[in-house]
């Protein structure tokens, strides 16, 4: 049961100029599995938030219904037996502390009989695989344990339809594996309806049923089959060009002495040896959940690691936290964790102020906003700037703070290429002048590959150069 | 005992204290309260702690009143001293003893408060660990920024309640999605009583303690 359609959806953020759908007209049939794709910021997870009904929709602007009953119309006590929602953020959708109370929770909101909590709860685990986390703090999860939790709640509360928001961003490639194999047995033994938003498409030609296209015209379009060949292989690996690895020096930037990152009681990275190198850009690929943004953490003190690691000879726990901020900043993943301000213009006030070189004077401040397309918008709110212009204000701030070491956690996510090919060549202008150090964990590699001198690849625990050894000496 | 009571009972306590000046019984609390914790194996450091920590204000506040209280400002000045142990002391002996989650649930099913109230504080209370993890981020992105944002600084009170706002959000929206609605019947898989046994101790001191502040001749 429960086939959804969507008749005549509109929906509009307040703040926003442009509507995210438009009378949009689809159905999502019973049973099946259906892959919901589209770029970042088209409004996947709007969709998916107006179908659990966790957003509400406004009058007149269409309805969205189960089985030809308005979302509207079910009684709230009863829909987390039609539809539940997995979250991209596995840190942020549980509100009890350990796997069993948050089960718990669920099976007690749902009102199930106190003498059948138990064994639901032992089936939900079993199911999913995850019986041993059953007493385990939540807090003490690695994401792909966590997103497995989440599934378990999902399957014990026995809903009808099942939403996925990008529930594999902090995901190991294994785990991610094994969720998706459990989602088609409750597809294919229980006869779920299953909807998963994602912008990563590898391994899903083989188990979806539909591709739902967002357009840029605000609809919803199936992919026809005859196209999925075609679209699927776009989305295969590229094949990266190769870099040579670099050769050891006496006196790298960094040196990581048998570094050892953990998440919980889970291994990210074994005790590692390594060099990273001055003026020269790395780039950090590997799969998600694997601990590339864990390093930058380790690398900026924000996580606790074993081993040690020396920022230009001196162990970075001996160094001043100011003093060594100054050398060795962060562009953070989430663009609004940088900001401190309200406006535009304060914000690039301050990076002027406290920026470590001069090379971004007024004029190539100006010069870089035009480039960017940001001119013009001094006076506004940074928080009601869209999350790509957010995002280039923040790699723009971090740039005039010329810090000699720049690490960027994913700086292209979700930026449209025109974007991309603008902050691309406004950071080789830059480096050419400052001599920066860039090391940039991305799984975004067009247009950026010009830039790189090294490639760290962070797969099977183990982080290494990929490429030959240089020849020169 | 109930944690309900027992919240009740050390409200009634800490009440009561603030009204009377009586320094023998502010320190035979201080010794019950003692014994009710190593009885209940909180560690010896714990208490040590427990000890140490208030005696900057405590001393405060006894040279304060001994210096330029009036009247009876020595006796004054030992009844605040007491006191501040005391309000530590009996605090403890609940917050250290007691499951926060066993006290939600009582607050849910024995008092009845709604739970909204009793999930809410039980949720915030799980993300505690996170903040902590959070506020070093901001101070982290800020000094990365050139500013340095010390703990009086209001911009990291106003990043933090951004970051708050946000994630209370975000936990609305998973409490939802794990099907709580507010004021709709649930079903209660861990059962808290009230037994007889509750009543009588929560009487009993109730009892006792009016003895200790109305009958006893202290001194």
């Amino acid at each position: 049961m429960a086939s959804i359609a969507l008749k005549h959806l509109s929906y509009q953020y307040e703040t926003a100029q442009t509507p995210i759908f438009d009378r949009v007209v689809t159905e999502f049939p019973a049973h099946q599995f259906t892959l919901l794709t589209g770029p970042s910021g088209t409004g996947k997870s709007t969709l998916l938030q107006l179908m659990a009904g966790l957003l509400p929709l406004p009058k007149n602007s269409g309805t969205i219904s189960y089985d030809h009953v308005a979302l509207s119309s079910l009684p709230v006590g009863t829909r987390s037996k039609r539809v539940a929602m997995m979250f991209q953020n596995p840190n942020q959708q549980f509100a009890m502390d350990t796997v069993e109370h948050e089960l718990v929770f669920a099976l007690e909101n749902q009102q199930i009989a106190a003498v059948e909590i138990e064994d639901r709860i032992i089936q939900a685990l079993t199911f999913v695989g995850i019986q041993k986390l059953q007493h385990r703090q939540l807090n003490h999860l690695s994401g792909g344990e966590k997103q497995k939790v989440a599934l378990a709640v999902i399957v014990a509360m026995d809903s009808d339809v099942i939403l996925l928001d990008e529930p594999f961003a902090s995901v190991d490639p294994q785990a991610r594996q094994s969720l998706i194999d459990r989602l088609v047995e409750l597809r294919d033994q229980y006869g779920k309806t299953i909807i998963l938003a994602d912008h990563d498409y590898a391994g899903y030609d083989a188990v979806v049923d539909h591709v739902v296209q967002i357009t840029r015209d605000h609809q919803l379009r199936r992919l026809p089959k005859t196209q999925w060949a075609q679209f699927f292989a776009a989305f295969r690996p590229q094949s990266l060009p190769s870099w040579p690895a670099p050769a050891p020096e006496p006196t790298p930037l960094f040196q990581l002495d048998q570094v050892a990152l953990t998440q919980g009681n889970h291994q990210l990275l074994v005790p590692t040896t390594l060099q990273l190198h001055a003026h020269r850009n790395t780039l950090i690929t590997g799969a998600n959940g694997t601990g590339k943004s864990t390093l930058f953490e380790a690398l900026v003190r924000l996580t606790t690691y074993q081993g040690a690691i020396r920022y230009q000879g001196k162990d970075i726990q001996k160094s001043r936290r100011k003093r060594y901020a100054r050398h060795v900043a962060l562009l953070f993943q989430d663009a609004e964790a940088q900001f401190f301000n309200i406006t535009v213009a304060e914000e690039l006030a301050q990076s002027q102020k406290y920026a470590y070189g001069d090379y971004f004077t007024p004029a190539k401040i100006n010069d870089a906003l035009t480039q960017l397309n940001l001119a013009g918008r001094d006076d506004q709110v940074i928080y009601t700037l869209s999350e790509g212009q957010k995002k280039k204000l923040q790699i723009l701030l971090m740039l005039i703070m010329q810090s000699p070491v720049l690490l960027m956690d994913e700086p292209l996510k979700g930026l449209d290429l025109k974007s991309i090919n603008a902050l691309v060549t406004l950071l080789k202008t830059t480096l050419a002048a400052t001599q920066q150090t860039l090391i940039i964990i991305s799984h975004q590699l067009t247009g950026l590959t010009p830039l790189i001198d090294y490639h760290l690849r962070l797969a099977n625990h183990q982080l290494q150069y990929i490429g030959g050894p240089t020849n020169e000496s | 005992m109930n944690p309900s009571f027992k919240i009740l009972f050390v409200l009634i306590i800490a009440l009561e204290i603030s009204f009377t000046s009586i320094v023998s019984l502010n320190v035979a609390l201080i010794v019950l309260a003692i014994i009710y914790l190593l009885a209940h194996r909180v560690p010896i450091k714990t208490l040590a702690w427990l000890l140490i920590v208030p005696l900057i204000p405590a001393i405060g506040l006894w040279s304060t009143q001994y210096i330029n209280g009036t009247g009876n400002n020595d006796l004054f000045a030992w009844v605040l001293f007491t006191r501040i142990y005391a309000f530590v002391f009996t605090g403890a002996a609940f917050t250290l003893t007691t499951d926060v989650l066993a006290l939600a649930d009582s607050l849910e099913q024995n008092c009845h408060l709604p739970a909204k109230f009793a999930y809410g504080v039980l949720a915030a209370y799980n993300l505690a660990p996170r903040i902590k993890h959070e506020v070093q981020v901001i101070r982290a992105a800020g000094l990365m920024r050139g500013q340095t944002l010390s703990f009086w600084s209001p911009q990291l009170y106003f990043k933090a309640i951004l970051i708050s706002i946000n994630w209370s959000q975000n936990l609305a929206q998973a409490m939802t999605s794990h099907g709580f609605v507010e004021d709709a019947p649930r079903t209660h898989f861990r059962i808290v009583r009230v037994h007889t046994k509750d009543w009588l101790l929560l009487i009993g001191g109730i009892l006792l303690l009016q003895v200790g502040i109305f009958l006893v001749p202290w001194r």
